[in-house]
């Protein structure tokens, strides 16, 4: 990098050229990303100009969708709402179903853990139990709650519930058997145990099956709401689709990505606040 | 004893050859945001064909710094390295390294690990020649039979037998070993010195090795190179090992010289060249 | 069990105030009682796995006691035992007089990985240890107590780092600095410095030693590494390889405190302690090896067994075995299948002869009486000797600085000490029960000279001696060939005295069996007696000693400097005093002048020695104590039927320098003489229950 003529105290100009450094750092990591996004719409709107295409070009899925892009928040009442809208009932339905897995998840885990007589009796269950698709419980759901959010919910929360257990119940009993000593040593209490060893060397297991567990939430609810209907991001793909709004699904399905990364950062974020550096995975 | 600055004179067995790896005022600097950070200072040494020089300090003194250099892995700041009259710029063939934490792909048999870097260094050979140097090497280190063994399948010492054969199938004119026995338990730890040393006698090649242990530098080299504490890291001391080849381990324990010289590389490191940890 | 050690072996051997009083400190009341402990796991297919049998140990307040051995010894079992971590099968703990029967905090563990919370900082982690153990301190008591943990180990600055932002080293000093924290009783560190590299352990071993020496903790510390387990020990204890692992050897490490590496590392015997660990662990090595192919005594030519190990130090004196050698006169007495062992130590020789590693072996003159006798509080083992393999060899050597200071006569030495009595002279002999060490004592206190208490006598190696000399730790020894002539011709010492100037002609190499061995193979025995005393012919022709000086050269053998054999042996001998070489005459001699006999006379004239010294007891029943051990019916019948002179000198005066003339009837009047000696202990030996054990 060649710099103008400088007059500036070298301190300063040492500050300077660190900061266009950096940025200079910054830009340079953006530039692969936008490169491959721009050869694949190029690839996409190739492969469908021709004039008996079933899908649309990227070019037209703009034109086509405009007005929800740049309106996201219109609420013309019953199922006519912006994706915002839509994404943030199915946000709802996650957050409820999976704070209630997770809750019971890591309870569950902790106690399957720490009882090798529970963990022979239900871990073979739990393995049985995790296989199954999210979309098998529906039915199930339906029949046992009649109605259709409780049931969506109870899908989020029985496909989220399964890493949740699995992992924490690995923590816990992959607590290294020095800690365990240190605590024999020292003769902590249950509590002082519990909080002080058990818990914390637990937190990245518990962390991994959250995450884990966030993105079959999300899988699972736009498949659910596909089924039942009412406002949420799966209906109005379903929707859209009966309309044959191509555009609309294209869109839709942009957002449901965005959001699921979102929930996975979201996930991640958390756990960098709570865990210690050498304990992240 | 032999003291800073004279590399030239070894060993009187080599005092007639010209230098094969010359280390000539190398230095190593890395840019930080706070200003250069000197890993390595003005390293001067001459290691002559054959010889086994050991290169011991402690922790953050350089020596890995040093070793990445001779294998090309990374450019000298200052000076250059040089093997006979060629300055080292990348790595090849000609130096190979043997690490300490063996280094080799689990999914590939002691066998087919070896092979894959005879197939690369030697792609004129007749299959039934490269064949025939991958067996050869697995002998020199006893491993012929566990030949079709995965690397999970062997022990910490057969790993690293593995890897001192796939160093040498190359052929290489220079083998640089990282600390190669410090994971192994010290009865593992003799018998590979032991198998070392033969291996070394037999085929004439020049050894480079970074070592934390005094005995096996004492046991193993013709000259043992001791680093002062980085950063700006240079030689410190260079001692002449001069007991009789080929050497037995308890022979060496009667030599008087071994004490003086134990106790002189002892007061080097934990004396006058002692070392906190942070 | 057996306890090989150096103050053991002889209590007066390393006399210095400080280690006397560490003696009395050892008789104090046990602290840990590690009472007979077996510790058998089941296995899957449900048999038994031994780990330890019969482990027995006492450990005292303020000791540091190191546990090492071979990975899979069952150490770190051991270690966990104490701790409460894991329960004996068998045996108990008791700690200040009650039993251990779970973890607790008066015995923290310092674990190899170290074990620290990740979660936690470095403050967080000593406190959690403190807030749970000290609950009834209030808290600014607690926190001073942390605060002062952390500065003890200097990580003040590291203080609110989690273990993940700091060093391995450092680590381990967090781990240290939270067990004592809590002030245990006994503290217990499994390979504390074993994750790190040989030489950050350097530093933080410093620092362990200087924490237990400021704190008056009790330690016991499992290690692998013998540098370490020297430096830090008070004993240290050799356990054996498992199955059924156990206490194989205590050493005693008599370093002053406070130490200090380099210092530790200058001590005289600082590397024969070190090689008689590496030596005790190679035996466990060499052990776990043979057990794939058990060695069975193989009957042959009339012989109840042929294929025979024997151990040789290498000296110029062992000659007479590497001609029965490389001559073939083994072969020649029926003997086909004979191993030379060359033993780093007299102790190796000793044990492996013990232990039956070794068929036999050359041994210094008074260890067949003192191992029957059982020195150094040893259980006794009956000996046998029933040849005599070399007289003479053996010379005073002191170093170049004593005689630059003008010391040339043992009167000169003794004014140098009287000049200087702040200054400990330290001298060495290769074993408490060799001619070297009674010889050197008798030769300085006849100049009036306590070599207890004016100087210190030190037992090493003969192959560490020069080195010793040249660093200066000890001032001169006395020693067998070629280690006089090798510290002459380097300029680092000079001779004072030849065991001609004090006692010409005295046996000094003996060949050494188990009573138990000589019943058991009786023809063997005479064989081997046969060929030796063949073997001592040849080397006494000097047609042959040309032949015999190449032998030794062979790095099999001795391996030694041509020159350095040859001094004495064949060439004139040079003193390195100025004056002139000169030929001395029967410098070693092997076999002329009935050289061979196993002679009564000499094995009192050793008996009063050994008491006079506090090495042995004096048996009250010495006749028939000497008779034992010395077969002079077995050396009969092998002259007699080679045809040679199967007598000896009858029970018969010796004449030494100084005029002094011991009579073998009278044994005790003669101690009386003596104005320096220890106080003697005469006890009856009972022959009859000294049987094979």
């Amino acid at each position: 990098m060649t710099a103008p003529l400088d007059i500036r105290p070298a301190r300063s100009r040492f500050n300077l050229q660190k900061f266009a450094n950096s940025s200079l750092d910054a830009l340079k990591g953006l530039v692969p990303p936008a490169v491959a996004i721009l050869i694949f719409l190029v690839i996409w709107q190739v492969l469908t100009m021709g004039p008996d295409a079933n899908l649309p070009t990227p070019v037209r899925t703009v034109q086509e969708t405009w007005e929800l892009i740049i309106n996201p928040f219109f609420n013309y009442g019953g199922t006519d709402k912006g994706l915002f809208w839509q994404v943030w009932t199915s946000l709802q339905r996650v957050a409820l179903g999976f704070t209630l897995a997770a809750v019971v998840g890591i309870a569950l885990g902790i106690l399957v853990g720490t009882s090798s007589l529970m963990y022979s009796a239900l871990d073979p269950l739990f393995q049985i139990l995790r296989t199954v698709p999210p979309l098998a419980w529906l039915p199930i759901s339906l029949a046992a709650f009649q109605q259709a959010n409780p049931s969506a919910i109870f899908v989020i929360f029985i496909t989220a519930i399964w890493p949740i257990i699995i992992n924490t119940t690995e923590g816990v009993r992959q607590i290294p058997q020095d800690y365990n000593n240190v605590a024999r040593v020292l003769q902590l209490s249950k509590s002082e145990y519990f909080f002080k060893i058990l818990f914390p060397a637990t937190v990245p297991y518990i962390f991994t099956g959250l995450r884990i567990g966030i993105g079959l939430s999300w899988l699972a609810i736009v498949a659910a709401e596909m089924l039942i209907g009412g406002v949420g991001i799966g209906f109005f793909i379903w929707d859209a689709w009966n309309s044959s709004r191509i555009s609309d699904i294209i869109i839709a399905i942009l957002y449901v990505g965005i959001v699921g990364l979102l929930l996975d950062r979201l996930i991640v974020f958390i756990g960098g606040l709570v865990l210690p550096e050498e304990q992240k995975q | 004893m032999q003291v800073l600055n004279s590399p030239t004179q070894t060993s009187p067995s080599y005092a007639t050859q010209e230098p094969f790896l010359i280390f000539d005022n190398l230095s190593k600097v890395y840019p930080t945001p706070t200003g250069d950070f000197v890993v390595l200072d003005g390293i001067d040494l001459a290691i002559n064909e054959g010889e086994f020089v050991c290169v011991i300090g402690h922790s953050g003194c350089g020596k890995s710094t040093l070793l990445d250099m001779v294998a090309g892995f990374r450019q000298p700041t200052n000076g250059e390295v040089r093997l006979q009259t060629q300055a080292i710029q990348a790595p090849g063939p000609d130096r190979m390294v043997v690490f300490q934490n063996y280094s080799l792909l689990p999914w590939l048999t002691a066998y087919e690990n070896i092979y894959l870097g005879v197939k690369s260094v030697f792609p004129g050979k007749s299959e039934a020649i490269k064949k025939r140097i991958v067996m050869e090497h697995l002998e020199m280190v006893g491993l012929a039979d566990v030949a079709n063994k995965k690397p999970s399948a062997l022990s910490g010492g057969m790993k690293q037998r593995v890897c001192i054969a796939r160093a040498l199938a190359l052929r290489p004119k220079v083998l640089i070993l990282d600390e190669p026995f410090g994971a192994l338990d010290p009865i593992t730890r003799e018998e590979l010195q032991e198998e070392l040393l033969t291996i070394w006698r037999d085929h004439q090649i020049t050894v480079l090795m970074i070592t934390h242990d005094i005995d096996e530098a004492l046991f193993l080299s013709d000259r043992v190179v001791m680093m002062t504490n980085g950063p700006a890291a240079k030689i410190g001391e260079i001692m002449l090992v001069p007991f009789a080849r080929p050497r037995e381990r308890a022979r060496m324990m009667e030599d008087p010289k071994f004490y003086e010289l134990r106790n002189e590389a002892l007061d080097f490191l934990y004396h006058r060249h002692a070392h906190a940890d942070d | 069990m057996p306890t090989l050690t150096f103050s053991d072996s002889a209590p007066n051997f390393l006399t210095r105030p400080l280690e006397l009083h560490l003696h009395s400190l050892r008789t104090m009341a046990v602290f840990v009682e590690v009472d007979h402990i077996d510790r058998v796991f089941k296995l899957p297919d449900g048999g038994e796995y031994i780990a330890l049998k019969n482990i027995d140990l006492q450990i005292h307040k303020g000791e540091f006691v190191s546990l090492v051995g071979h990975s899979g010894c069952g150490k770190s079992t051991l270690l966990n035992i104490l701790s409460g971590l894991d329960l004996p099968s068998a045996g108990g703990i008791v700690l200040e007089g009650r039993q251990v029967t779970e973890p607790g905090p008066d015995r923290m563990v310092v674990f190899q990985n170290y074990s620290l919370l990740p979660w936690l900082t470095v403050r967080e982690n000593i406190a959690l240890a403190v807030n749970r153990v000290m609950k009834k301190h209030p808290q600014a008591v607690r926190d001073r107590m942390i605060d002062h943990h952390i500065e003890m180990v200097g990580l003040q600055k590291a203080a609110d780092k989690r273990p993940g932002q700091i060093s391995g080293g450092m680590k381990q000093r967090v781990a240290i600095a939270r067990a004592l924290a809590i002030r245990p009783k006994l503290l217990l560190l499994d390979e504390p410095f074993g994750a790190l590299d040989a030489l950050t352990r350097g530093g933080l071993q410093e620092q362990l030693m200087k924490i237990c020496q400021e704190n008056e903790v009790t330690c016991v510390m499992v290690t692998h590494d013998v540098d370490e387990a020297l430096l830090l020990s008070d004993r240290i204890v050799l356990m054996t390889n498992g199955p059924e692992a156990h206490v194989g050897q205590i050493v005693d490490v008599p370093f002053p405190r406070p130490r200090e590496r380099m210092e530790v590392v200058k001590h005289p015997n600082y590397y024969s302690l070190r090689n008689e660990i590496v030596y005790f662990l190679n035996q466990q090595k060499r052990a776990k090896l043979h057990k794939a192919k058990p060695v069975v005594a193989m009957a042959a030519n009339g012989l109840e067994k042929v294929n025979l190990e024997l151990g040789f130090i290498p000296l110029v004196d062992c000659a007479p075995l590497v001609v029965a050698k490389e001559k073939g006169l083994f072969e020649a007495h029926g003997l086909s299948q004979v191993t030379l062992n060359r033993e780093p130590s007299w102790n190796a020789i000793a044990d492996g002869v013990a232990t039956g590693r070794l068929d036999a072996a050359m041994m210094v003159a008074g260890m067949p009486l003192g191992m029957t006798l059982g020195y150094g509080n040893q259980r006794p083992r009956p000996m046998v000797s029933a040849l005599t393999l070399s007289r003479n060899g053996n010379a005073i050597t002191f170093s170049k600085r004593l005689f630059d200071a003008g010391v040339r006569t043992l009167g000169d030495f003794k004014a140098a000490i009287d000049r200087r009595p702040d200054q400990v002279h330290t001298l060495a002999a290769v074993h408490p029960t060799s001619m070297h060490n009674l010889l050197l004592r008798y030769w300085l206190a006849s100049g009036g000279i306590d070599p207890d208490r004016d100087v210190s006598v030190t037992v090493i190696p003969p192959a560490q001696m020069v080195s010793t000399l040249k660093a200066g730790t000890i001032d001169g020894y006395c020693v067998g060939e070629p280690w006089n002539a090798r510290a002459v011709s380097e300029g680092s010492g000079v001779v004072m005295a030849t065991d001609n100037d004090i006692w010409p002609g005295h046996l000094e190499k003996v060949l050494g069996v188990t009573e138990a061995w000589a019943e058991q193979y009786p023809k063997t025995h005479l064989a081997l007696v046969k060929a030796l005393l063949e073997a001592c012919e040849y080397c006494d022709d000097r047609r042959n000693r040309e032949e015999i000086v190449d032998l030794l050269c062979k790095p099999e053998y001795v391996g030694a400097d041509e020159a350095h054999i040859r001094q004495g042996f064949l060439d004139p001998y040079n003193r390195g005093d100025g004056s002139q070489p000169e030929h001395v005459l029967n410098y070693i001699q092997f076999f002329t002048g009935k050289a061979n006999y196993p002679d009564v006379s000499e094995a009192v004239w050793m008996m009063t020695q050994m008491a006079r010294w506090g090495i042995t007891p004096f048996p009250r029943n010495w006749l028939a104590v000497a008779e034992r051990v010395k077969r002079a019916d077995i050396f009969g019948q092998a002259a007699r039927e080679m045809g040679l002179v199967d007598t000896g000198r009858d029970r018969h005066p010796i004449h030494l320098f100084d005029g002094l003339v011991f009579d073998p009837d009278e044994p005790l009047k003669y101690l009386d003489q003596f104005a320096i000696k220890r106080d003697l202990r005469i006890e009856e030996v009972p022959m009859d229950e000294l049987t094979i054990a």
